[in-house]
């Protein structure tokens, strides 16, 4: 446990700064090189689905940033299988390399984990 | 009237909260994180598809897009901001927040 964070993304993209505010501490914790994981859960998994254009909204898209979230250290990528499936998706559909986790799965991350930033 | 629904279906009721007060044959309109009703083969679709056999679903182009969502339930018709505004100009607005 000790220092590591598991952050939980829970909401879609766009519809509010949850996500973006999300995905700017995960930078943030990676940057002082803790041990962090992030997993995706209910709408959290539209954060990170391939195709986004939000450029008609004048902003950018935001599963665009995460793969190179590798590059401050974040690697670690988990993603909820039910949540995928309820939304018809799978794991060709996201933009990022995730392992899928079931219910159980998710409840350990949060268990095992020192802090738990929920976005 | 027609009823406008901005919340992610399997987050929120407000979609069918909306689907129940809205009188048969009047329109929704799905906008910002309410675009997600109209993605096909997502646990909100028998809902939607249910209810298009009522009155007509529009989605907002714009939204859609940036959410990345192609796939759409069968009989979703997708607008732009002026289509928007021909529905608006058509129809009593009810947000349905």
């Amino acid at each position: 446990m000790g220092n590591s964070v598991t952050v939980v993304m829970r909401k879609a993209p766009y519809g509010s700064v949850y996500s973006a505010e999300g995905f700017r501490s995960i930078m943030g914790v990676g940057v002082f090189e803790m041990d962090i994981s992030v997993v995706f859960v209910d709408d959290g998994v539209y954060v990170v689905t391939k195709g986004q254009d939000p450029g008609a909204l004048d902003m950018k898209a935001l599963a665009d940033g995460f793969p190179m979230l590798g590059d401050f250290g974040v690697t670690k990528f988990y993603v909820h299988d039910q949540s995928l499936a309820e939304r018809g998706l799978s794991v060709d559909d996201l933009a990022i390399e995730a392992k899928v986790v079931d219910s159980a799965g998710v409840a350990q991350l949060m268990a095992t984990s020192g802090i738990v930033l929920p976005f | 009237m027609l009823f406008t629904v901005n919340k992610s279906p399997l987050m929120f009721g407000n979609l069918e909260s909306a689907l129940r007060i809205a009188p048969p044959g009047d329109p929704i309109l799905l906008l910002e994180d309410g675009v997600y009703a109209a993605a096909g083969g997502a646990a909100s679709e028998p809902m939607v598809a249910e209810a298009l056999a009522q009155r007509p679903i529009y989605a907002l182009k714009a939204d859609l897009e940036a959410r990345g969502v192609r796939r759409l339930v069968d009989g979703v018709q997708v607008i732009d901001y002026e289509g928007f505004v021909e529905l608006v100009e058509q129809h009593h607005v009810v947000p349905w927040l």
